[in-house]
């Protein structure tokens, strides 16, 4: 081994990754190279700060401060399988008051001059109720997708 | 904290955190404060933002833990959750700069008087002027003691790619050591 390959070996040398076959024959340079020794010594400084670095304290307080700022709704909110759960919900819930929200839409439509419009095979309030159930389901869906792709994102 | 919950193992409290229960994500808190304000520390360099970072890290952690499958160490996950803060908080206020460029000039010769500790000083010093991606890989595997492949995992970077900015790291901190402080005074403080 002459100087050079020392040079390019000399990192994994220090941080004992060197197979231990080039270890002897490296070793065996050292003994009769001084630059070569130079360089050791040095890199081993190097390595050996970077391996003792102290462990930093933040400053007192912080843990609480931490505990301080969690979203308290985190499990039901995060977890992409409540939607599933929530969009049956909202369309029962919407299926349940449909009285209420045909009257409701009912008047909006007669504000909007849209009273006269026919679907066929549904009425109006029916296609209405129905397009609402199918928008909070699909709201439903969406923030559960997203609440997933967040956790595909940090998943480990 | 009672002293029960600090006992309890971190398989069981991060399944326990997992299913809400802040006290025991407190433990983890406190358990693992230290390692990712270090960690936060020496990438993002300023104290405040590095507080900042771990805590945003922590509230991540928290939001996420569900999804955890437990696939990697609880200490690996939390360490990319930290790592991905703090990068891209580090790139929305500067841009990347080559490893030269960081270093800056050489100084013009030796310090006179050194001990041991200014050698360690003289380093960490140095550490702190390396690019980003540098600094960040050179923490992750001497600080936080995780492999090569590790760190790539964590950093979606090449194994190669990852090797080679500790290596070149490690040898622009070995020059500047031997510039800022000379090899006569660096021969006479480590081998005292």
């Amino acid at each position: 081994m002459n100087c050079d390959e020392v040079k390019r070996s000399l990192q994994d040398y220090v941080t004992r990754e060197l197979a231990p076959e080039d270890r002897r024959v490296f070793d065996a340079h050292l003994v009769e190279c001084g630059e070569c020794q130079r360089e050791l010594a040095l890199m081993t400084a190097v390595v050996s700060t970077l391996d003792h670095q102290p462990v930093l304290e933040p400053r007192p307080g912080f843990s609480e401060k931490v505990m301080r700022s969690l979203p308290r709704q985190r499990v039901f909110l995060l977890s992409p399988w409540w939607s599933l759960v929530l969009a049956p919900l909202l369309a029962g819930l919407v299926w349940l008051f449909r009285g209420q929200a045909a009257r409701v839409l009912e008047a909006a439509l007669s504000r909007s001059g849209l009273s006269q419009v026919t679907v066929p095979t549904l009425s109006l309030q029916q296609a209405g109720i129905a397009g609402l159930a199918v928008v909070l389901v699909g709201l439903a869906v969406a923030v559960g997708a997203g609440a997933y792709a967040w956790q595909v994102y940090l998943r480990d | 904290m009672s002293r029960y919950m600090e006992s309890v193992s971190e398989q069981v409290l991060v399944s326990r955190s997992a299913r809400g229960d802040e006290q025991a994500f407190g433990v983890l808190v406190e358990r693992y404060k230290g390692m990712l304000y270090s960690m936060s520390r020496r990438l993002m360099k300023d104290p405040g933002r590095a507080e900042d970072a771990a805590q945003e890290s922590f509230i991540k952690a928290w939001a996420a833990l569900p999804g955890f499958k437990g696939e990697s160490k609880f200490s690996s996950w939390l360490y990319r959750i930290c790592y991905n803060t703090c990068i891209s908080e580090l790139r929305k206020r500067k841009p990347e700069v080559e490893l030269d460029e960081a270093m800056g000039v050489p100084v013009e010769g030796p310090v006179q008087e050194f001990r041991n500790r200014d050698i360690q000083a003289t380093i960490q010093e140095e550490v702190s002027k390396l690019p980003d991606d540098y600094r960040a890989a050179l923490t992750l595997y001497h600080f936080n003691g995780l492999s090569y492949e590790e760190i790539a995992k964590l950093t979606r970077k090449p194994m190669g790619t990852v090797k080679a900015h500790i290596h070149r790291a490690r040898a622009a901190l070995k020059t500047r050591l031997l510039e800022r402080v000379g090899w006569d005074n660096l021969k006479e403080v480590m081998w005292q």
